[in-house]
Order: structure tokens, then C-alpha cells, then sequence
């Protein structure tokens, strides 16, 4: 949602499902974007903070910070275990003739316990399939896909930056604009360490509400 | 920690106080909001290319017509870009703006699109405000022989 024009704030309530180790709700996540420059610029800074009052069991990851794997009891004991967590992330982009390029520097702290500063980054570039939009309507067209590649990752903390712990991914993206209004993006991140995993699947579903105001 | 749930409602009540904030008076006065000379001279690699005002057409009602109305006319929300102030500036300063967006105004950037895409959006505003000069001009004729005094007489009754 836009508040202003240099301040976008979005609100997610989490949940999981886990085959055989049982579900839950796991909390919420309240999301700020502020844009302190009025005009786009070569490098567009962007300030991210974001509150989160989840609990052990939260298996979104949306982005990657510390060292080491997650969790994986029973769910019902760790939605037991909460955390309040406030993370920044300084994010930079480009708009390069045709090329989207971004650059996330991630630093989390969680309020609740003290495990120190975490640290993440993600780097990611993107590229419209069709240049030109057609005059017609088309759901399958080029244009209504990007594709791009992100590599994303968690350093370490304050605590140490033990590198054999860390996990870093790689990931193909593409995002394909499904109607007007509505746009669905996947990414399957490899795991290029030994404690990341495997494979890391995202897939987003994001539709605009229309609000209009006539004259 | 109770300092944690203070943290949340701060920025909840905040945007609940920035949101009731009017930015339509900012938005009007934005006079300053110019693109810089060399962005401003730029062309329109589409110029001659009417063809492709079908598809800036389009990307207008995608991504547009919420603020500034499907026929560009405006809204509460975003001014009319038909309007002689717009229609004035050079194809290069539309472009930016597009481009650059303004936060001040809530005037989002679109440089995720493709630079062509963009170029097409100006087209389709120039090809709007063209429309609406030739339909204005045809309902003042339309109205001029419709209204046209009974006593004057007609090139047919003439004949």
C-alpha cells in the first residue's frame, strides 16, 4: 500500500503447513519501504525496515541472513518459541537501458534474544522478454515476461562469521504478469554450500487493488 | 520485550497520520519538478511510428489509467495529461518523468520497463491529447450546423 509517495508499507500474515510435522499459524510481518530521493537517479537508494513478531516455525524465507540451517522440529513446539525481529536492508538499483539491476545489503536483529547483528545480501538482475508492448491483448506474449537471475545469501553476525555455516543460493527467475493487475513469480535457488539447501522454491502471487478516485 | 510491540504501532499509527496527509496541493504546484536539459532533448525513437501508439495505449490502462484516468483526463489523484501545461513539454521531459517518478507527488518510477515501452507511453499521451483537438473541433462544427440560424440559408435549400 502506498502511503506516500517516498513511503510504501505492506502487512503479511504467515503460516505453515508441513507434511507429517503438523501446521501453524506463525505470525505477521509488517513491511516498510521509504524512497528518500524524489527523482530516480544511476543508483536509486531505498531504505527497508521491517518488523516481524513470528515464531520458530516461520518457513518463508524471503530473504537470507546469519549462518546455519533452520530449525526442523515438531511445529507445535516451536510456534512455543517467539521472536520479535527488526531488519534494515539498504536497497540499491539501476535501471540500465532494457536491465533492471538490484543490490540488498540486509542487517536483522532480534529483539528477543541476543544473537547479536545478523547479515544477508542479495544481488539480482532482471530483463523484460519483449521490448514493445503490443497494441493487442496477450497474456503469453514476451512482454508480459521478466527474467533474471538473483544470487542471495546469509554472512554470518556479530557473533562470528563462521563461512563453512553459511548459506548462499543461486536462482533463475521469472515473473509473468497474469492480467492487468495481477503478477506470479517463481525462483528455484541451488544451494551452493554445504549447510544451504538443496533447493529453495519461491513462488509469489501478488495482485493491485484498484482504487480510483474520478474527478 | 515491550519495547518491540511499542516499535509496531508507531509505524502503524504513523501511517495512518501520513496517509490522511493531502499531497493534491503539492502536486499542482509542482513546477520545479523538470527533467535536466540533456534528458529533455532527448527523441522519441517512435515518432514515426503511430502504429505503436496501440501499445502505449495498452501499458497506459495497465499501468496508468488508475491515477490519470483511461483517457488521460485525470483524477482526483493524478492531474490531466491532455491538458496544454503537459502537452507542452518536449518528448524527452515526458520520458523522464515517466522514468524518474516523484516521491513528493506519489508519482511512481517507471524505469522497470523497458526504455521502448516508455517511449510508447509518451506516444500514446501525445496521440490522446491529438484526439482530443480533433474531436473538440468536430462537435464544434457538428454544433455549428446543428444551431446554425433557420432565416440563413443552406447550400442545399439554395441549390
Amino acid at each position: 500500500m502506498g502511503l506516500t509517495g517516498w513511503w510504501t508499507a505492506e502487512l503479511y500474515l504467515e503460516s505453515v503447513t508441513t507434511r507429517g510435522a503438523g501446521n501453524g499459524f506463525t505470525g505477521w510481518r509488517l513491511e516498510n519501504r521509504f524512497r528518500p530521493l524524489r527523482d530516480e537517479h544511476r543508483v536509486t537508494p531505498v531504505l527497508y525496515v521491517e518488523y516481524e513478531s513470528i515464531n520458530e516455525a516461520s518457513r518463508i524465507q524471503k530473504e537470507i541472513v546469519g549462518s546455519g540451517p533452520l530449525p526442523f522440529e515438531r511445529i507445535a513446539e516451536l510456534t512455543e518459541e517467539h521472536a520479535h525481529e527488526l531488519e534494515v536492508k539498504l536497497i540499491l538499483s539501476s535501471a540500465l537501458g532494457a536491465w533492471n539491476v538490484s543490490e540488498n545489503f540486509i542487517v536483522e536483529r532480534n529483539l528477543t534474544e541476543s544473537e547479536g547483528f545478523e547479515f544477508g545480501y542479495s544481488v539480482g538482475v532482471a530483463h523484460h522478454l519483449g521490448a514493445l508492448a503490443r497494441g493487442t491483448a496477450c497474456r503469453l506474449c514476451p512482454e508480459t515476461f521478466v527474467v533474471g537471475v538473483e544470487a542471495y545469501g546469509g554472512l554470518g553476525s556479530t557473533e562470528g562469521f563462521a563461512r563453512r555455516e553459511q548459506r548462499h543460493y543461486v536462482a533463475p527467475v521469472v515473473s509473468w504478469r497474469v492480467s492487468d493487475r495481477s503478477t506470479l513469480k517463481a525462483s528455484v535457488g541451488f544451494g551452493l554450500t554445504s549447510s544451504s539447501d538443496h533447493a529453495l522454491v519461491r513462488v509469489g502471487y501478488a495482485y493491485e487493488l484498484p482504487v480510483r478516485r474520478h474527478r | 520485550m515491550r519495547v518491540t510491540p511499542m516499535i509496531a504501532a508507531a509505524l502503524l499509527v504513523g501511517s495512518i497520520v501520513l496517509r490522511a496527509q493531502p499531497t493534491r496541493g503539492a502536486r499542482d504546484q509542482n513546477t520545479r519538478w523538470m527533467a535536466p536539459a540533456a534528458e529533455s532533448a532527448k527523441v522519441n525513437p517512435l515518432t514515426n511510428r503511430s502504429d505503436m501508439a496501440a501499445g502505449g495505449k495498452k501499458l497506459f490502462q495497465q499501468r496508468c489509467a488508475m491515477c490519470h484516468a483511461e483517457d488521460a483526463s485525470g483524477t482526483t489523484d493524478a492531474p490531466d495529461l491532455t491538458r496544454s501545461t503537459v502537452q507542452r513539454q518536449s518528448d524527452g521531459q515526458l520520458f523522464w518523468k515517466i522514468t524518474s517518478g516523484n516521491t513528493r507527488t506519489g508519482m511512481p518510477t517507471f524505469s522497470f520497463l523497458p526504455p521502448l515501452q516508455r517511449w510508447q507511453l509518451v506516444l500514446y499521451i501525445r496521440s490522446q491529447s491529438d484526439n482530443r483537438t480533433t474531436t473538440s473541433a468536430v462537435d464544434q462544427l457538428t454544433r455549428r450546423v446543428r444551431y446554425a440560424p433557420q432565416s440563413a440559408p443552406s447550400r442545399q435549400t439554395s441549390d
